[in-house]
C-alpha cells in the first residue's frame, strides 16, 4: 500500500496548507495592485456612461474645472 | 474556505502556476490593448476630456486653455 500521506501531486497536506500561504499571499498581493489600479482609473474616466453617455459626465467636470 | 490548500493535493502547483501566469498575462495584455485602442481610455493620446461623441481636437483643447486663463 502507498503511504497514506502522499496525494496525487505527491504533496503531503503540511506541504500544501504552506504552499498555499503563499499562494494567497501573492493573490492577495496581486487583487490589491489591481484594486488601487481600477480605483484609480475610475477617478480618471469612470465607464459607466449613464442613458445620457459619457458628454453628460464630462459637462459636470468641465464646469468643476472651468 | 479553509480546506481550499488542499486543492495542491489534486493539480500539480507547477502547471498550475505557469497556466495561471500566462492566462493573466494574456488577458492583461489583451485588456490594455483593447483600451489603447479606444479615445477615452487611451492614456498616451490623452485626450482631455473626450471620449465617445466628444471631439476634443487640439483647437478644442486650445480653445478651452485660452478661456481658462
Amino acid at each position: 500500500m502507498a503511504d497514506e500521506n502522499v496525494s496525487f501531486t505527491g504533496l503531503t497536506d503540511e506541504q500544501a496548507q504552506e504552499l498555499h500561504e503563499v499562494y494567497l499571499k501573492g493573490f492577495y498581493l496581486f487583487s490589491g495592485v489591481a484594486l488601487v489600479a481600477h480605483l484609480l482609473t475610475f477617478m480618471w474616466r469612470p465607464w459607466f456612461a449613464g442613458p445620457e453617455g459619457f458628454a453628460a459626465l464630462e459637462a459636470v467636470s468641465r464646469t468643476m474645472i472651468g | 474556505m479553509e480546506k481550499f490548500y488542499k486543492i495542491w493535493l489534486v493539480f500539480d502547483p507547477r502547471r498550475v502556476f505557469v497556466a495561471q501566469g500566462v492566462f493573466l498575462f494574456l488577458l492583461a495584455a489583451m485588456i490594455h490593448f483593447v483600451l489603447l485602442s479606444t479615445d477615452r481610455y487611451n492614456w498616451f493620446e490623452g485626450n482631455p476630456v473626450g471620449g465617445a461623441g466628444d471631439s476634443a481636437s487640439l483647437i478644442d483643447l486650445g480653445a478651452r486653455l485660452v478661456t481658462m486663463v
